[in-house]
């Protein structure tokens, strides 16, 4: 499986991209679509979509795709309306925070897990204590 | 059934990284692996369970596989965490 990260921010999916290969190494594809074409801060349709026809390509049964907030959601939208059902059916959205989602999702695809265990790890996230109880 | 007592060194406790490859070599294991700190229990194979047991630094954990390779998941595994880690008493 590949995963795709959706921000306002180049720079933010890029170092992003860069912890997650980090942390999960690179057996995980991770695809960026960040920030607009001409290299502000906001979100493209079609940046978007070359990013996840890239997953797709390269050969991925299933794509997650992770993205930050406001806009991206509808820019998401929009770009998945390039893709057919059988494709869009490969591509799973979640709701996760972008970076934590991002990294406990491709270690977990980076083990070999199932597409819905790879989701369920991402959205742990959202519950993940930060700061450590005593 | 198998399992060694461990006590954590790294004075970043066990974090982020550490934790990944744990899990990546874990899961090439088809036994049921376990960290166990203060009671609690997380899957060695999942990553959102292991950072949630939030190992610190000078916890004791306890490491414990159960199946057919659990034998050689546990010198695996503790040759994984060596540079984190030494052994009780």
């Amino acid at each position: 499986m590949g995963l795709i990260l959706i921000s306002h921010s180049g720079p933010l999916v890029d170092g992003l991209r860069d912890m997650v290969v980090q942390v999960a190494g690179d057996d995980v594809p991770v695809a960026t679509a960040g920030g607009t074409e001409d290299g502000r801060l906001g979100t493209s349709a079609p940046r978007i979509s070359a990013a996840i026809r890239s997953a797709l390509d390269a050969g991925a049964d299933d794509a997650l795709v992770l993205l930050d907030l406001g806009s991206a959601a509808l820019s998401l939208e929009v770009a998945l309306e390039d893709f057919d059902e059988a494709q869009r059916a490969r591509v799973h959205v979640s709701e996760a925070p972008l970076v934590e989602g991002a990294i406990l999702a491709a270690v977990q695809a980076s083990i070999g897990a199932s597409i819905d265990d790879v989701i369920a790890a991402a959205q742990g996230a959202a519950s993940m204590a930060k700061i450590p109880r005593a | 059934m198998s399992e060694v007592h461990l006590v954590v060194t790294d004075p970043s406790g066990l974090h982020a990284r550490p934790a990944a490859r744990f899990v990546q070599a874990a899961s090439r294991f088809t036994s049921r692996i376990v960290i166990r700190q203060d009671g609690r229990e997380a899957d060695a194979k999942s990553l959102i369970a292991i950072l949630g047991l939030t190992v610190r630094p000078s916890s004791q954990i306890t490491l414990a596989a159960e199946g057919p390779d659990a034998d050689a998941a546990i010198t695996a595994l503790e040759a994984e965490l060596a540079p984190y880690v030494g052994h009780v008493g």
